[in-house]
């Protein structure tokens, strides 16, 4: 079987795929299940056999990364409009919601820069809830609370850390989030099987790449104490996460290597920073996850 | 065009024709087998290499960087000791600018993040060059002067403009530049066959993006004049790339900020090389070239 995986892998190059790509995909914007012997078109039936390459579907590929949406776009609603996502984007069993409110902000322009990415959050949530169709994960549990608190004292900043206390405070606990889908995203886009899921993932990474300049800007904008306490959070990323950080300043707003590419993590490293466990080894629950994520990819492999 | 469905399955999900993102993936895809099949007669068909895009790549790269740099040093790349002639020895092309196109800096953030996005770009040429090696394409001829002039008449924004005057218009000069290049490394993505390749170009996206985002910030604090002008570019760019659809300015909608230049989906937008050149050509034909490239790019997606 792993052959014949390889075989049609090989007989199916990205240029066909590109070219036959707009049949059904394009209108449906259905995920491409591309993997194993021949694919399925049903969600019900189970693939046999998993992508010689990387032993992950698409399917896992964009259920690790709606589980990071749901966590995004909960804070981010509840952060613009004191409520999370409705019953309809969340799946049949989703888990709780811990904390989250409805932030005092003074700022209008701040107001629209968050209604703006709640918005994001939520189109991505659904997108990809849509493309997965009954293969999507439920939203898992989610902390939004304790987890903050967590991260502060891990990071030196104090004993808690509220970002819905104030425009300022939502604009860190936007920052901790950013630049981590973008280095996810980029992680996973080489395991991506099918072209138009590819296009698809470059789609949502990007638009978190917005996200984050946007946010790193304001950060470097304000100054101090959020600048410091944005870079507390960016050393904890990088000591969960494998490096892959740059703290911000006003000539640092991007987060990329010398070479000026963003950076890739792999989901173990950000396994690791979501459940705020810097612990080398097998984690699979914590911080804003506290019953791990929904899926397949929920553990750690180091 | 040759369709291979075996891999291509969709799930149950139902149609959805009112996608403005799979209508745009559907089109962009369909635009760029439309290339492949124009240049049949040219060449061979499939047969865009990953050097071909990665030389279509530092072509834009070539032209961002040379941007950039004049407007922070007023040096021009290759006085910054940037190589641009090509990887088997053909010369550099000419570059047209203003003289004294040092960009009279008074912010000091904004000084600090050009510098930033100077010295990206210019890793960016710098590491195109090096993946390519002696196949890298040399710097065509380069316009930073009556392009702009041309640009401003079409979106009727008056009959020059000199984005190196003031910290605004550098600001604008650098928005037609970063959006576009999101959607060309989108849009060439999925065609790329090297996995090595393909997270080299995500790296790079990314960090547009991130460019994208913090340009698109600071327009927004420029305030409204800034923000129409954008606009303006951004419905000019739409125009030219024959979609009038797939552009969007920076401004406020519906309370939020259109901070992120993306579709209903949350997703940036692709497009494909047929696209990017009619933008940054003005209009001029597919190898015939204008505006920003007066006499087309080098390398075979030209």
């Amino acid at each position: 079987m792993e052959k014949i995986s390889e075989v049609i892998r090989n007989k199916v190059s990205r240029r066909k795929f590109l070219a036959g790509v707009g049949s059904g995909l394009g209108t449906t914007a259905a995920l491409a299940v591309a993997s194993g012997c021949g694919g399925s078109s049903t969600p019900t039936t189970t693939n046999p056999t998993p992508p010689a390459s990387s032993g992950v579907t698409d399917a896992d590929i964009f259920n690790f990364a709606l589980n990071l949406e749901y966590l995004e776009a909960e804070f981010y609603l509840r952060a613009v409009t004191g409520s999370g996502l409705s019953s309809a984007d969340i799946g049949s069993s989703p888990g709780t919601v811990t904390g989250g409110a409805a932030v005092p902000f003074k700022t209008p322009a701040i107001q629209a820069y968050a209604q703006e990415i709640a918005n994001d959050e939520l189109a991505h949530v659904r997108f990809i809830r849509k493309a997965l169709a009954g293969l999507a994960v439920d939203r898992p549990a989610i902390d939004l609370q304790n987890s903050f608190n967590a991260a502060a004292m891990a990071a030196g900043i104090g004993s808690s850390f509220n970002p819905f206390a104030d425009e300022n405070s939502f604009i860190v606990g936007a920052f901790v989030f950013e630049d981590v889908g973008v280095t996810a995203y980029h992680g996973a886009a080489t395991l991506i099987s099918a072209s138009a899921n590819l296009g698809y993932a470059a789609g949502i990474l990007a638009t978190e790449a917005y996200h984050a300049g946007e946010i790193r800007t304001l950060i470097a904008q304000l100054g101090d104490p959020y600048l410091t306490y944005a870079n507390q959070i960016s050393a904890l990323r990088a000591a969960a996460g494998g490096g892959a950080e740059v703290t911000v300043s006003g000539g640092t707003i991007v987060a990329a290597d010398s070479n000026s590419l963003a950076f890739d993590r792999t989901t173990s490293q950000v396994l690791h920073i979501v459940y705020l466990d810097a612990t080398a080894g097998v984690v699979s629950k914590g911080g804003f996850f506290p019953n791990g994520l929904n899926g397949t990819i929920t553990a750690s492999t180091s | 065009m040759e369709k291979d469905t075996e891999m291509i399955e969709t799930n149950n999900a139902e149609p959805n024709s009112s996608s403005r993102r799979s209508a745009i993936l559907l089109g962009g895809a369909a635009l760029a087998g439309a290339l492949l099949a124009h240049k049949a007669s040219a060449q061979t068909t499939a047969t865009v290499t990953d050097p071909d895009i990665l030389n279509f790549a530092l072509n834009l790269e070539y032209l961002e960087a040379q941007f950039y740099t004049l407007a922070t040093t007023g040096m021009t790349l290759q006085q910054a000791g940037v190589m641009t002639t090509g990887g088997g020895g053909a010369a550099a092309g000419t570059l047209t600018v203003k003289a004294n196109p040092m960009v009279p800096f008074q912010t000091p953030l904004l000084q600090q993040f050009a510098n930033e996005v100077a010295k990206d770009e210019q890793n960016h040429v710098n590491f195109l060059r090096g993946a390519l090696g002696s196949a890298a394409v040399a710097q065509p001829n380069i316009d930073l002067m009556n392009s702009f002039n041309a640009l401003a008449m079409a979106a009727g924004l008056g009959s020059t403009f000199d984005p190196f005057a003031s910290e605004t218009n550098f600001l604008i000069g650098a928005f037609i530049f970063e959006d576009v290049g999101v959607t060309a490394y989108q849009g060439a993505a999925p065609l790329i066959s090297s996995k090595t390749y393909l997270d080299s170009a995500i790296g790079i996206h990314a960090v547009e993006a991130y460019h994208a985002a913090s340009i698109r910030t600071r327009i927004y604090q420029a305030g409204t004049t800034a923000q129409t002008i954008s606009q303006a570019i951004a419905a000019t760019r739409a125009k030219l790339d024959g979609t009038n659809n797939d552009d969007i300015g920076v401004g406020t909608t519906n309370g939020a900020a259109t901070i992120v230049d993306n579709d209903a989906n949350a997703m940036t937008y692709a497009r494909t090389t047929t696209q990017v050149l009619s933008i940054v050509y003005g209009g001029g034909t597919a190898g015939t070239g204008g505006a920003f490239f007066p006499n087309a790019m080098n390398g075979t997606i030209k």
